[in-house]
């Protein structure tokens, strides 16, 4: 018994593979979830949600407003003129830009509702809907830092009360400077020293909404998200399998014996190549195809760009799978690698969240996954509803298809000498 | 039909092949012997042009392996060890996929699966997949897989390992026919007995090397065999094996047990008896083998075939 285990430890400790697949996977993958949730690697502007700001107004109130922006710890400010910055939301560089419109300044000062608008990639809601959270205290806040926030304040009051008599107004307005005086004074006097001011209670933090990239499936977005991220990862771990037919092939003697057949050697692996890629295809028409008839995604509507790019992500994943199988000498070794590549392309590409849950360095990382580039294929197809032909989508198609071409002539070197070997 | 001249082979640097030559004629059944790593599969390999040769010459009808290997590749057929067939598949649709790479239309790859299913007795069960068959089935359909495209050569290599005697019984029906019809056939193989009924010649292999060819009774009758005095004794120690070897150099010791080789076994008994007499040996049982393969083979390498 002793032997047995003293012969299985000298050879596990020969295999170099097995080493690093058992000890290399585990580290791995704490390192990368370190840095996806434990913050390592997170200096202080990763935690920041960027946000571009256009200024058309361009007065000194505007500046000061942009002053007060750029004070929030947990957004990073950068200014745009309105075109650049329409163009890089389009192009799916930044989610949205907050438009300072003319007459901020005037409407500060007459306690009116303030121009400003957010326009934004409607494919990236949420990250948007987390970058309103953090200006709406603050932009709520700007009549009383800028403006005449008493002014402001009776304004609304004698507006909600519906008052249009210029003496019923005066009236409003001398009310509401008492009541305003009263509660500034309570609140200065509070011993919990809270950080409120009356201003809060009484003016709402209202900023208009535009989408400038529109979706059409608008309430689809984690469906959007879930399908094409699934659907990627789920792709890579079957493309596996494949790749393990061909190592199934080579430990039952049936490679070997196609190479006694006057069959190239290298037909031998197109030919699973192209196995390898109709069953992805098929894949993944039957995983959207599903979407679809059970959650609505309105594949019909977008199946030029939907087809082209199921064909570029099959492509680039079947390379992979093929390649994973040419590299490894046993199943084991294709299981723990394709265990540890998909997970580590998976979570940086966005397959298990968002990207823009990430912190900046992580996302930066994700164009090394196949998975980012499908993913954004898939969005800019459902939600950025962008052409076929735009230059953004067909880039996405483009690097899908060079991934898969550089992965399978690699599959194609190490195949050949693995052949080699086989005899 | 086959000629090998000088073939070598080493990995890394490990010599599996030292210079074999041997040749085949047109409708021969050809016997490769020789024990696990004396490198038979090697030889296999590199005539069906899987394997490149280090150095030396092959010729398979009029091709040469170096110069058309694909040629070659379309007049051979090959049983390798391995049952090489696909589970998950038929009977039948392995045929039809092995056999689909020799420019065979389909229409006659059928008739001629058919006609191999009925031959090696599968043709009722033709429509099952291969996982459920048993052992001896396997093996039928992996020869069968190699005969689609009718090759003029057949190389077996060790094609009745783990049979049962009814396969096998089949299996040497088959081989038969197939040789009488006119195909050359190279078998390698660790049954004697497979050996000395089915080949015609045989090369005996060890260490990379042929260290002896011919019929069975070229090789009987060779010089180097000689027959066999084996004498058991009730017991036997290391100082009275050392006085019998230091009179009796030609011999091999297995437990209580001699193995006496002789060129002439009637005058060399009584030497023999005599000389165990004087030692003080107590003689259990004698027995004379008779030359055959089995007695062939460890005499010329020192090696039982199964080792």
């Amino acid at each position: 018994m002793i032997k047995v285990a003293l012969k299985d430890l000298r050879i596990f400790l020969k295999d170099r593979r097995s080493m690093l697949l058992t000890f290399a996977i585990p580290i791995a993958l704490i390192t990368l979830f370190a840095f996806a949730f434990g913050g390592v690697g997170k200096g202080k502007e990763d935690s920041k949600v960027s946000l571009l700001i256009s200024d058309l107004d361009n007065t000194a109130a505007s500046k000061e407003a942009i002053m007060l922006f750029d004070s929030l710890k947990s957004v990073s400010i950068s200014t745009m003129s309105l075109e650049d910055a329409e163009k890089a939301i389009k192009k799916g560089k930044v989610s949205s830009v907050l438009v300072i419109h003319n007459g901020f300044s005037d409407s500060l000062q007459q306690g009116a509702g303030l121009p400003l608008e957010l326009k934004y990639d409607g494919a990236k809601e949420i990250e948007v809907g987390l970058l309103q959270q953090s200006l709406i205290p603050t932009i709520a806040m700007l009549p009383f830092n800028l403006g005449d926030s008493k002014m402001m304040m009776g304004n609304r009051l004698a507006r909600i009360a519906g008052v249009s008599n210029l003496d019923k107004k005066q009236d409003i307005q001398f009310r509401s400077n008492e009541l305003f005086d009263v509660i500034s004074k309570s609140i200065s006097e509070n011993e919990s020293k809270e950080q409120i001011n009356p201003t809060e209670m009484f003016i709402g933090g209202d900023i208009k909404m535009t989408k400038l990239v529109k979706a059409t499936n608008d309430n689809q977005l984690g469906l959007i998200q879930a399908v094409a991220g699934t659907a990627v990862m789920m792709l890579l771990f079957s493309v596996v399998g494949i790749g393990l037919g061909l190592l199934d092939e080579k430990q039952e003697g049936t490679l070997k014996r196609l190479l006694y057949t006057p069959l190239n050697p290298l037909n031998i692996l197109f030919g699973k190549m192209i196995a390898a890629n109709l069953i992805s295809i098929f894949q993944l028409v039957v995983m959207f195809l599903f979407a679809s008839f059970v959650f609505g995604l309105k594949i019909g509507e977008h199946l030029p760009g939907l087809l082209l790019m199921i064909i570029a992500t099959a492509f680039a994943c079947s390379a992979f799978g093929v390649l994973l199988a040419s590299f490894a000498k046993t199943k084991q070794q294709v299981q723990g690698l394709s265990t540890l590549i998909i997970l580590v392309m998976s979570a940086i590409g966005g397959s298990m969240m968002p990207l823009f849950f990430m912190p900046v360095i992580m996302q930066k990382a994700a164009v090394i996954s196949v998975n980012y580039w499908s993913i954004q294929g898939f969005y800019d197809i459902f939600w950025r509803n962008l052409p076929v032909l735009s230059t953004t989508f067909l880039s996405r198609i483009l690097v899908l298809m060079v991934i898969g071409l550089i992965l399978n002539s690699v599959a194609v070197i190490m195949f050949r000498k693995n052949i080699l070997k086989l005899a | 039909m086959i000629e090998v001249k000088d073939l070598k082979k080493a990995y890394n640097g490990r010599e599996a092949l030292k210079g074999i030559s041997f040749g085949i004629k047109a409708g021969e059944f050809y016997g490769l012997l020789g024990p696990n790593g004396a490198g038979k599969t090697t030889t296999i390999s590199i005539l069906s042009s899987i394997l490149n040769p280090d150095s030396g010459e092959v010729i398979i009808g009029s091709n040469s392996l170096k110069n058309s290997p694909k040629d070659i590749k379309k007049i051979i057929g090959v049983v390798p060890q391995e049952l090489a067939v696909y589970n998950e598949l038929t009977a039948f649709e392995n045929l039809m996929f092995w056999g689909s790479f020799y420019n065979v239309s389909k229409k006659e790859l059928s008739n001629r699966a058919n006609a191999l299913l009925k031959l090696f007795g599968l043709e009722d069960r033709k429509g099952e997949k291969v996982k459920n068959y048993s052992g001896g089935m396997k093996r039928r359909i992996n020869i069968a897989s190699s005969l689609l495209h009718q090759p003029r050569v057949l190389f077996m290599d060790e094609p009745t390992v783990g049979i049962d005697p009814q396969s096998r019984n089949l299996i040497f029906e088959v081989i038969e026919k197939l040789h009488r019809e006119g195909m050359t056939i190279v078998y390698t193989t660790h049954y004697m007995e497979e050996a000395e009924r089915l080949c015609d010649r045989i090369g005996i292999i060890d260490n990379g090397k042929i260290i002896a060819e011919g019929t069975l009774d070229e090789l009987k009758n060779s010089n180097a065999v000689k027959e066999t005095i084996a004498m058991t004794f009730l017991m036997l120690s290391k100082n009275d094996s050392v006085k019998l070897s230091s009179s009796w150099p030609d011999m091999k010791q297995m437990n209580n047990t001699i193995h006496f080789y002789s060129p002439n076994v009637k005058t060399d008994l009584s030497k023999l008896v005599l000389l165990c007499n004087q030692i003080g040996l107590e003689i259990v049982n004698i027995e004379i083998l008779k030359a055959n393969l089995e007695t062939i083979f460890l005499q010329l390498t020192g090696k039982q075939l199964r080792d």
